[in-house]
C-alpha cells in the first residue's frame, strides 16, 4: 500500500523541488516558545475581571463582589472563581493602557504593538512569527480560531503570512474549514485528481518562470502536505480528546477553541489566537457578563491547568486580554462603553511567575496608578519570550518599519 | 487608426550624432573647470565616446584638457568634437569670478558634509538630527546649517584644530559615526582653514538652483563596460559649477552597477537601476541598464501599433530585448475580457471572435467591451479601492449612493478632472450629494470630527501621486518635504466641516468662513500653502477647497494627469511607469519618463476621459504581447517586467475569480440579502465579504494600500476543498449536466469545458492526460458525472485558470 504522504508526492510530483526562498524562509529551527492569545473581543471590563473596586461608588463598582484568590490579599471578581483558584499559574497586569478607542484600531494596535497609521498596515504578531520561523510539521505557523478578524492580518507582509482559519470548533461535527477532502472523496480519488492537476499544470510550468507561479505551486504543495499530514489531522481532531476534558474546557467556542489551541501548539503551531466575542457590553452589563465571564473563567483556567499537566506551560506564553477596558461609570443603559484608559491583562507560561499582580489602577479603575504598561511593552514582551529580536526592522513603502516601535519587555514577567 | 513604424527605419530617435554634455556651461572665474562628457549616438544606441577629440577654438578663453574644460579669461569659446566622422560643437562661456576668495561655507563646507555623508538621512540629516547635532538634509538649508555649526561649542576660532567639528569626525573624540575624516586630509584642512578664516557664512553667495546628472540614461554592455559621469550645478547668478566630486551618490541596486569610483560607473550584473546624486538639497537621477551585448543587425523588426509601442520598443531595443511575440487570439480574447469587464467570454463570443478573419477584430472587440455595462461594474471595484468606499467609514449608510455615483462616472466616461473637482468641493448631505462620501475616510469615527491630517495625504496621493503622510510626523527622509509643507496643505481643509444627522450616519458637509489649522510645533495658525511653495490668493468667494481643486486639476493638470494615467497603466502592466504608482518624487525615477508625459498629454487632450486611455493602451502591441511562448519562457529576466517586454501574468482578483467560477460551472453565486447571480462587484457593504473573497484579497478598503496580490496557503486550500468551488461542481444545475447530455463523446465534452474555462481546446498532451484520467475513473467505478466533477475540479485548480496571462 502506498504511504499516505507518497500519493501527494506522486500526485504532485511536479510540486516537489519547488523553492521559493522568501516564502520558504521559515525553518524548523528557532521558536522554542509558542504562544496562545485568548482574546476577549470587544473589550472586557477590568472591574468585573481581575481588578474589582469594592470601595468605589455603586455606579462604578457594579454588581459583582470581589472574591479571594489563591494569593492572600488579591481579589478577583466573583465571576472568576476558577481563575481565582488557579492564580498561582499566572500573573495579572492591572495597569495596561491603550490609546485607541475604536474596536478596529484598538485591535490592530494590540495585535501589532503599533498604532494604526495612514501610511501602511502593520503585520500582527502571528504574521511576524510566521515570517520569522515558518511552519513546523507541515502545520501552518499562525492559526486563528474560529473566524477571520481585522486584527489577524499580515498587513504589508502579504497574504502568505495571513493566519490559517479553523472555523468554530464548538460546532457539532466540527472539521476545519477547507482542510478536509470533500465529503465522500476518498484517498484514491483525491490522488487521481491531484495527478491530473499536476499534468494540466505541466505546460505552464515549463513556460512561466515568474515568482507568482512558483508561489502558487509552493502553496498548493503546502496545502497537499497539510491535508495529508497525519500530524495535522491529529492536531485538528478534537474528537481524540476525552469527553471529560472537553467538558472541563466547556462546550463553547471559547472552551473548545482553547482546547484546540492546546492541541495545535502541541503539534507545532507557533501562535494561536482564540477570538472570544461578546464583550462589547454597551448595555446590560450585569446579565451579559454573568453569562460571558464564566465561559472565559472555565476555558482559561482549564487551559492553564492542562498545559501545565502536559509540561507545555513552560514553553507556551499565554495571554488573556481584550482591545481595551470599559468605562468606570455604568451608563444609563446599564452598560459600560469603550475605555482605553486602563484595563487588565493576564499572562502565563514560559517562565512568567504565577500569583503576581503587576501595576495597579486608580480607585475607580480609570487610569494606571503605578507601573503603567503600554501596548508596546506587551509586544516587546511577546517577541522577547518567543525569541524574536524586537528591535528588528522590516521595510515597506520605501521605509524601515520596526516590528516594535518603543516597547520594553516587562521585567516582572521574566523568571 | 493604426499606424505602423519600423523600428529600424529613420525616426528622430535614431539620428546618428555626437553630443557634448553638459550644455549651457558658464564657468565662473579663471581656473574654474568642468568635466565634459561626449556621447556618440548610432543606430539608436548611445555610448561614451572614449577615444574622441575635443578642440577649443579659443584656448585663451576655454582650454580643453582630457575632457575637462578649463576657464581662462572671460569670453566665449566653441568646443568642437570629432568622432569617427561625426562632428558637433558646444559653446562654453566664461565670466569673471563671482565667489569671494577663501573657503566658502555653502560651497566648500556643505560639499564636505554631503560627500562624507554627514547630512544624509541616517546621520545628522535625519529629521531629528543625531546626538543633538542636526543638519539640513543634503545641505538644503545653508543658513540653518551655519547656525548649527558656527557656535562656540563646536568651533574654536583661535585653535581651529581643537574644534569639536574636527575632533569628532577625525575620531579624536568618540563619534557615533566613526572616523569620517583623516587628519590633514584635504577636507580636514579645508574645514580648519574655514574656521581660521572666521567661520563665516556666505549666505549672499549665489544659490544652487538645479542639479543635472549626465548621462541621463545609459546602457552598459558587457561586464567590463565603464561610463564616466558628470554632475553640474546651476546657480542663481547664471553660472555653473562642476559638482561631480561634491555630491552624494546612491545606487538603487548595487548588484547592477557599483557606486561611482573616480566619477566612473562600472557594470556589474544584468539589470536596471538608478543612480542618484544629491547636493544642496537638490537631486538628479540617471537610469542605468547592464546587458551582455547590444542589439546587432539580427535584432528583429517589431511592428508598433501606436505611440506606446514607439517608446516601449525603442527602449527594449536599446537593452537588446526583443518584445515577446503578439499573443494568440485565444490568449488575447481571455485577457482583454478579464481586464476590461472582469468576466470570461461565453462560448458564442469565443467562437465568433476566433472565427473572425477581419484584421482589425481586436480593435473592434476593445470598442465593444468598453461600451458594455460590465466595463463600468468591473472598473468600479478599482475606483472603490482607490477612494476607500468602505463600510468601515460610513457604516454602510451611503456606500451604495457613492458606489452608484462612481459607477456613473465610469459608465458615462465623465471628464475625470470635473468629477474630481466635484468630490473635492462637495458640500451637502451625502445621501443626496454622493460625491461628499469622498471625505468619509477622513472622519474620526469616535469624535465625529473631520480630520485634516487624514484628508491631506489622501488628496495629494490620489490626485498628485505624492505621499506626504510621513511629513505629518517628521520631515521626509528622502525629499525636501517638511512638516511645514504638510500643514500648509492641511490648511486648505481648515474650514471644512461635517455635521452628523440622524443616528450619526447621515452626514452633511459644509465650509465655514473661519477656522485655521495650528502647526503642531509652533502652535500658530498656518497659512495655506501649496506643495509648489506658492500661496494662492485667498480673497474672493471661493472656498479654500475650491481653490485647491482648481490648483490640482488645472494648474497642476499635467501632474494630475500623469498620476492618473500611471495608476491605470499599473492596472494593466502590474507595475506603474512610476512604481509604486502613487509615489512620485525626485528620487523615484519613472522607467519611461517621455512615455508617461505623452500619455498624460493624451489624457488631457481627450478631455480627461478614461475610455480614450483604455483604448490607447489596449490597442498597443505592448499590451497585446504574449506572456510566454513554447520556446521562450517568461519571467526569467527582471528587465522583461521592468521594461514591459511581455504581458505579466497576474492572479484573477477575488471578485473576478468567483465570477469566473460561476460562469464556467454555470452555477450563480448567492450572497445573503442579494438576488441570485449578484456579482461580488455589486456588493454594497465591503465588510460583508465572504470567506472566499477575503481569502483572495478583497479589501476592507480601510487603508489606502494596494490589494495584497500574492498567493497563500488559504487560497490553495479553498480552491481545493471549499464549498464555493466543490459545491458548484456537484450542483445538479451545473453546466456538467448539460455538457454531458449534449456530448456522449468524452473528448467533445472535455473540449467544451476547456473552451468555457480557457477559451481554447486542451493541448495534445493535456488531452491525453484528460482522457486517460477519465478511463482511470471509469475503471475505479466512478460515474461519468462524478469523473467529470473531478476533471472540472482540476481545470479550476489549474494555474492557467486562476491566472490572467
Amino acid at each position: 500500500m502506498t504511504h499516505r504522504r507518497d500519493f501527494l508526492r506522486a500526485g504532485g510530483a511536479a510540486f516537489a523541488g519547488v523553492t521559493l526562498p522568501q516564502l520558504l524562509a521559515g525553518t524548523e529551527a528557532g521558536g522554542e516558545v509558542s504562544c496562545i492569545v485568548f482574546f476577549q473581543s470587544g473589550g472586557a471590563c477590568q472591574h468585573d475581571l481581575f481588578d474589582p473596586k469594592p470601595d468605589a461608588p455603586p455606579e462604578i463598582r457594579g454588581s459583582f463582589r470581589p472574591i479571594p484568590t489563591a494569593v492572600p490579599g488579591v481579589h478577583f471578581s466573583e465571576l472568576l472563581p476558577r481563575c481565582a483558584q488557579s492564580f498561582k499559574e499566572f500573573s495579572v497586569i492591572r495597569s495596561v493602557y491603550s490609546r485607541e478607542a475604536i474596536h478596529e484600531k484598538a485591535k490592530q494596535y494590540i495585535f501589532s504593538g503599533s498604532r494604526p497609521n495612514n501610511a501602511f498596515k502593520h503585520p500582527v504578531y502571528g504574521s511576524v512569527v510566521a515570517r520569522e520561523f515558518g511552519g513546523k510539521n507541515g502545520l501552518p505557523p499562525f492559526v486563528v480560531i474560529p473566524n477571520r478578524d481585522i486584527s489577524a492580518d499580515a498587513g504589508f507582509l502579504g497574504p502568505a503570512y495571513d493566519p490559517f482559519i479553523t472555523g468554530d470548533p464548538a460546532k457539532k461535527d466540527f472539521s476545519v474549514q477547507d482542510l478536509t477532502q470533500p465529503l465522500g472523496v476518498g484517498l484514491e480519488e483525491a490522488q487521481g485528481r491531484a495527478r491530473l492537476l499536476a499534468a494540466l499544470d505541466e505546460e505552464i510550468r515549463q513556460v512561466e518562470k515568474s515568482k507568482l507561479v512558483e508561489g502558487m505551486d509552493h502553496f498548493y504543495q503546502k496545502a497537499f502536505d497539510l491535508i495529508s499530514s497525519p500530524a495535522a489531522k491529529q492536531a485538528f481532531n478534537l474528537g481524540a480528546e476525552p469527553d471529560a476534558l472537553r467538558d472541563a474546557y466547556g462546550r463553547t467556542t471559547a472552551g473548545q477553541g482553547a482546547l484546540l489551541a492546546r492541541r495545535l501548539i502541541e503539534a507545532g503551531v507557533r501562535l494561536v489566537t482564540i477570538f472570544h466575542g461578546g464583550y462589547d457590553t454597551h448595555s446590560d452589563n450585569d446579565n451579559s457578563n454573568k453569562k460571558l465571564y464564566p465561559v472565559f473563567d472555565q476555558a482559561f483556567s482549564t487551559l492553564l491547568t492542562d498545559l501545565k499537566q502536559r509540561g507545555l506551560l513552560d514553553k507556551t506564553l499565554v495571554f488573556a486580554l481584550g482591545e481595551f477596558g470599559r468605562t468606570p461609570e455604568i451608563n444609563h443603559s446599564g452598560g459600560r462603553d469603550h475605555w482605553p484608559g486602563v484595563f487588565s491583562v493576564a499572562v502565563a507560561g514560559s517562565g512568567v511567575p504565577g500569583g503576581q499582580v503587576i501595576g495597579s489602577s486608580d480607585a475607580h479603575g480609570a487610569a494606571p496608578k503605578d507601573r503603567p504598561v503600554s501596548i508596546e511593552d506587551l509586544g516587546a514582551t511577546l517577541y522577547k519570550k518567543l525569541g524574536i529580536d524586537f528591535h528588528k526592522e522590516y521595510r515597506t513603502v520605501g521605509r524601515p518599519v520596526k516590528i516594535n516601535s518603543e516597547g520594553t519587555p516587562i521585567r516582572e514577567l521574566s523568571a | 487608426m493604426k499606424y505602423l513604424i519600423l523600428l529600424l527605419a529613420a525616426s528622430p530617435a535614431f539620428c546618428d550624432g555626437l553630443r557634448v554634455e553638459p550644455d549651457d556651461i558658464v564657468l565662473a572665474g579663471t581656473g574654474a573647470t568642468q568635466r565634459l562628457l561626449l556621447t556618440v549616438e548610432r543606430g539608436g544606441d548611445e555610448d561614451h565616446a572614449a577615444g574622441c577629440r575635443l578642440v577649443s577654438d579659443n584656448p585663451a578663453v576655454v582650454a580643453v584638457q582630457d575632457f575637462t574644460a578649463v576657464a581662462g579669461m572671460p569670453g566665449e569659446a566653441a568646443i568642437r568634437a570629432t568622432c569617427a566622422g561625426l562632428h558637433t560643437t558646444a559653446t562654453i562661456k566664461v565670466t569673471a569670478a563671482t565667489a569671494a576668495p577663501g573657503i566658502s561655507f555653502t560651497r566648500d563646507l556643505l560639499s564636505i558634509l554631503t560627500t562624507k555623508g554627514c547630512n544624509n538621512s541616517s546621520c545628522h540629516g535625519s529629521p531629528v538630527g543625531k546626538a543633538g547635532f542636526k543638519l539640513s538634509l543634503y545641505g538644503s538649508d545653508p543658513a540653518a546649517d551655519h547656525r548649527m555649526i558656527a557656535v562656540d561649542r563646536r568651533i574654536h576660532r583661535t585653535e581651529p584644530a581643537s574644534s569639536l567639528l574636527l575632533r569628532k569626525p577625525s575620531f579624536q573624540l568618540p563619534h557615533g559615526g566613526g572616523q569620517i575624516l583623516t587628519l590633514q586630509s584635504d577636507e580636514y584642512n579645508t574645514i580648519r582653514q574655514w574656521i581660521a578664516e572666521g567661520a563665516t557664512a556666505d549666505t549672499n553667495a549665489p544659490r544652487m538652483t538645479r542639479l543635472d546628472l549626465y548621462p541621463r540614461e545609459r546602457i552598459l554592455a558587457g561586464e567590463n563596460a565603464r561610463q564616466p559621469i558628470v554632475v553640474i550645478g546651476r546657480l542663481s547668478d547664471g553660472t555653473t559649477r562642476d559638482l561631480t566630486g561634491e555630491v552624494r551618490y546612491t545606487v538603487l541596486d548595487e548588484s547592477v552597477i557599483g557606486p561611482p569610483s573616480g566619477a566612473v560607473i562600472a557594470a556589474r550584473r544584468r539589470g536596471l537601476t538608478v543612480l542618484t546624486a544629491r547636493a544642496r538639497g537638490l537631486t538628479a537621477t540617471a537610469q542605468f541598464a547592464v546587458i551582455e551585448r547590444r542589439a546587432g543587425a539580427g535584432y528583429p523588426r517589431v511592428e508598433a501599433n501606436n505611440l506606446i509601442d514607439d517608446f516601449v520598443f525603442a527602449k527594449l531595443r536599446r537593452v537588446n530585448i526583443t518584445p515577446f511575440p503578439l499573443s494568440d487570439d485565444q490568449v488575447f480574447l481571455r485577457r482583454v475580457f478579464l481586464d476590461t469587464i472582469g468576466l470570461l467570454p461565453n462560448a458564442d463570443e469565443t467562437k465568433t471572435f476566433l472565427a473572425d478573419a477581419a484584421p482589425d477584430k481586436r480593435a473592434h472587440l476593445i470598442d465593444n467591451l468598453l461600451d458594455r455595462d460590465a466595463y463600468a461594474t468591473h472598473w468600479l471595484t478599482k475606483f472603490e479601492d482607490w477612494f476607500r468606499n468602505s463600510q468601515y467609514y460610513s457604516q454602510g449608510r451611503t456606500n451604495g449612493s457613492y458606489k452608484r455615483w462612481l459607477r456613473d462616472l465610469i459608465a458615462g466616461d465623465r471628464p475625470y478632472d470635473e468629477a474630481v473637482r466635484e468630490m473635492l468641493t462637495a458640500t451637502g448631505d451625502t445621501t443626496v450629494r454622493p460625491a461628499g462620501n469622498f471625505w468619509h475616510p477622513a472622519i474620526d469615527f469616535m469624535l465625529k470630527t473631520f480630520e485634516v491630517s487624514k484628508a491631506t495625504p489622501t488628496v495629494t496621493r490620489l490626485f498628485l501621486g505624492q505621499r506626504i503622510e510621513c511629513a505629518e510626523c517628521h520631515n521626509h527622509p528622502l525629499e525636501n518635504l517638511t512638516q511645514d509643507d504638510f500643514y500648509g496643505m492641511a490648511a486648505f481643509f481648515a474650514r471644512t466641516k461635517v455635521k452628523h444627522g440622524y443616528a450619526q450616519y447621515r452626514r452633511i458637509w459644509y465650509d465655514t468662513r473661519e477656522g485655521e489649522v495650528l502647526h503642531p510645533v509652533t502652535k500658530q495658525p498656518v497659512t495655506p500653502r501649496l506643495l509648489d511653495g506658492t500661496t494662492p490668493s485667498l480673497s474672493g468667494d471661493a472656498t479654500r477647497r475650491e481653490i485647491l481643486a482648481e490648483w490640482i486639476t488645472r494648474t497642476q493638470q499635467q501632474q494630475f494627469a500623469r498620476t492618473t494615467v500611471n495608476r491605470i497603466w499599473a492596472e494593466y502592466f502590474t507595475l506603474g511607469i512610476v512604481e509604486p504608482a502613487d509615489d512620485f518624487r525626485s528620487t523615484n525615477r519613472p522607467s519611461h519618463p517621455e512615455l508617461l508625459d505623452r500619455l498624460a498629454l493624451h489624457f488631457i487632450s481627450s478631455g480627461f476621459r478614461f475610455k480614450a486611455l483604455h483604448r490607447l493602451i489596449l490597442n498597443s502591441r505592448t499590451y497585446q504581447l504574449a506572456a510566454h511562448t513554447a520556446d521562450r519562457p517568461g519571467g526569467t529576466d527582471p528587465l522583461e517586467r521592468a521594461l514591459f517586454a511581455r504581458y505579466e501574468p497576474r492572479k484573477l482578483p477575488a471578485e473576478v475569480l468567483l465570477d469566473s467560477i460561476s460562469q464556467v460551472t454555470g452555477v450563480p453565486q448567492q450572497f445573503n440579502g442579494y438576488p441570485v447571480g449578484t456579482s461580488p462587484k455589486e456588493l454594497i457593504a465591503s465588510n460583508g465579504a465572504t470567506h472566499f473573497l477575503t481569502t483572495f484579497g478583497f479589501p476592507r478598503r480601510d487603508v489606502m494600500e494596494p490589494r495584497p496580490d500574492g498567493p497563500s496557503l488559504g487560497q490553495a486550500l479553498l480552491m481545493m476543498n471549499n464549498e464555493a468551488v466543490r459545491g458548484k461542481l456537484a450542483e445538479e444545475s451545473s453546466v456538467l449536466t448539460a455538457v454531458l447530455n449534449q456530448h456522449q463523446d468524452n473528448r467533445a465534452a472535455v473540449n467544451e469545458l476547456y473552451l468555457r474555462a480557457l477559451m481554447r481546446p486542451p493541448t495534445e498532451r493535456q488531452s491525453a492526460a484528460l482522457i486517460s484520467f477519465l478511463d482511470a475513473e471509469r475503471e475505479a467505478g466512478r460515474t461519468r458525472r462524478r469523473s467529470f466533477e473531478n476533471l472540472l475540479w482540476a481545470i479550476l485548480n489549474s494555474k492557467e485558470f486562476q491566472l490572467n496571462q
